[in-house]
């Protein structure tokens, strides 16, 4: 009998926390499609109408799809650049031996303790200097640098785990350093390296502050940004900025449908070894 | 044979890129933080810099917004530990457990990681909006009125508000690392307590409790260099206001440089959260990853 409660209070407790979780995202959804109205009168009210014309509102007044495309185009082309570099270092930190390679790791390392809002303000001025504000490649510079130290510090960890033999017998065939690398090592790491693309995808996905001070301009506005600049004017009909947050989310939602397994894998391995 | 380019110059080609952007993003503006801390400067560039010593640190440590916003980090803390552990290792329970939907509840329990921080955010601000809002809707029809406040906007409470929607969005990611803990318990630790009558709660208590010390250490690492990092979702929340109220080092560091333009007192921010971030990362990962030796 206390078993039988005992299995029915946790039945309760996770029916809960589901509703819990998925919740928000309905009722955003719901009040997307409400006008303002029908928000005011109760968020929790069936939509009367369906108004798509949220969303026309959103794509026209926010750019809200431009922003999803900037930010997928930052997300990707910096978790690109972050594996790239990233394993290039790791495999001279993991298979080189040289005076400094201490200090180098180091410094990567103490580089995953900084906090990034420390760095801001000499980061915008640098931009200014640069001409890199509203420049996409600055930011992305900017997105790779930081979840750089992270990527090194998994990478070179997983390469100490591969047996050195592998590298050896590419050398006897021949092998120089780019081909171990990207042929031999390369294939080798793709658990690991897989998981730092979604960390640095998902960061660089929904990034705020650095996006916040150097895109000014809408065109290049980052996710994070075009929704905050939304929201804070002073807009009167609510059911678009909803749009807006669904419009967001939604490529991110179709990814963890996607690949969820892969993900939290990844997500996982992320913490436990960062 | 081909004549191979020497090792020194691969050395440096490989590592140039990596290095590099270490130095121009990471080590050059923490070293110019540093530099500007001592220094008064309106922010604009080609204005004039002028060195002031350490008024600005006298000016941060003498400020009740940066004393609160210390305070504020620290309930990040105190609600990582009190409502986000508790919570996370009942999840990572639930989905290791014989029930039935285990797959599903993982995978919904772990979505509002996924969802941008920015978007978590605004979705709360207007479930938690005093006038329409779901939650004060939710408890009115309960006839709890007395309970319908303005969550966002009422200072004491404000910060709760966002360190609780900060843990419903990371509830399920440190799930993982609590169940990644009880999967790896061998079952017939299990069956052995269970011939000797250990079920239930006791089995919670003398088993996986204590069988999941590691991921409790996992978790309090994160946690602790996890609460000064905050700041995309107070920022989209409440912007640190109203009157500092909600305010944490980075948002307030923001401000300051941003919204004031004072940008030598910000980078005094900037390296006391420097220093308190780099000494609590060592000091935690020390203190707890010590006695695995």
């Amino acid at each position: 009998m206390k078993r039988k409660i005992g299995k029915a209070f946790i039945y309760l407790f996770a029916i809960f926390w589901t509703v819990m979780t998925i919740f928000p995202l309905f009722i955003t959804f719901f009040n997307s499609v409400k006008d303002n109205k029908g928000i005011t009168l109760g968020m929790f009210t069936w939509p009367e109408e369906f108004m798509w014309s949220n969303y026309t509102q959103a794509f026209e007044a926010a750019h809200i799809l431009q922003a999803v495309g900037n930010s997928m185009f930052f997300a990707i082309t910096s978790t690109l650049l972050t594996i790239v570099i990233g394993m290039l270092a790791a495999y001279i930190l993991s298979r080189k031996v040289f005076k400094g390679r201490g200090i180098v790791y180091t410094m990567f390392l103490i580089g995953v303790m900084v906090p990034i809002h420390c760095t801001i303000i000499p980061i915008s001025s640098m931009a200014t200097q640069v001409h890199g504000k509203n420049q996409s490649w600055f930011l992305i510079l900017v997105y790779t640098a930081f979840a750089l130290s992270q990527a090194i510090f998994l990478f070179t960890g997983y390469l100490n785990g591969v047996s050195r033999e592998l590298d050896e017998a590419a050398v006897i065939d021949g092998c120089r350093d780019r081909q171990i690398l990207f042929r031999v090592l390369m294939p080798v790491c793709m658990p690991i390296i897989s998981t730092e693309a979604i960390l640095a995808f998902i960061a660089g996905y929904g990034e705020l502050i650095f996006g916040m001070i150097l895109m000014s301009d809408q065109n290049k506005y980052t996710v994070a940004r075009a929704m905050l600049t939304f929201t804070g004017g002073y807009k009167v009909s609510l059911g678009p900025i909803f749009a807006c947050i669904i419009v967001a989310v939604v490529p991110m939602i179709i990814i963890y449908i996607l690949f969820h397994e892969k993900v939290q894998e990844g997500m996982l391995t992320g913490a436990i070894k960062g | 044979m081909k004549k191979r380019r020497s090792s020194k110059t691969t050395i440096i080609l490989y590592l140039a890129p990596a290095v590099i952007l270490f130095v121009m993003f990471i080590l050059y503006p923490v070293i110019n933080t540093i530099y500007l801390s001592f220094n008064s400067w309106k922010g604009i560039y080609g204005s004039p810099v002028n060195f002031v010593g350490l008024t600005n640190y006298k000016q941060v440590l003498q400020n009740n917004a940066f004393w609160k916003s210390l305070l504020n980090s620290f309930f990040f803390m105190v609600g990582g530990f009190c409502v986000l552990m508790p919570l996370s290792f009942g999840l990572a329970l639930i989905i290791t457990s014989k029930l039935r939907g285990t797959k599903f509840m993982k995978t919904a329990f772990f979505m509002p990681v996924m969802l941008s921080t920015t978007a978590v955010a605004l979705m709360w601000v207007y479930i938690l909006n005093p006038s329409y809002g779901a939650l004060n809707e939710l408890l009115r029809a309960l006839h709890l009125d007395g309970l319908a406040k303005d969550w966002l906007s009422t200072p004491g409470l404000n910060i709760w508000s966002v360190v609780l929607v900060n843990e419903w969005m990371y509830a399920g990611y440190n799930m993982l690392i609590f169940a990644a803990g009880l999967v790896s318990i061998p079952g017939d630790i299990y069956e052995a307590a269970e011939i000797d009558g250990c079920t239930g709660f006791k089995r919670l208590r003398y088993i996986s409790i204590p069988l999941s010390k590691e991921s409790f250490k996992i978790f309090s690492i994160l946690c602790v260099t996890g609460c000064l990092k905050a700041f995309d979702l107070v920022w989209a929340m409440t912007k640190g206001g109203p009157n500092h109220t909600s305010e944490v080092p980075a948002s307030l560091l923001y401000n300051e440089a941003f919204t004031y333009k004072f940008f030598g007192k910000s980078s005094a921010i900037g390296v006391l959260l420097l220093i308190l971030g780099v000494t609590l990362s060592i000091l935690v990962n020390r203190l707890l990853r010590r006695e695995e030796e």
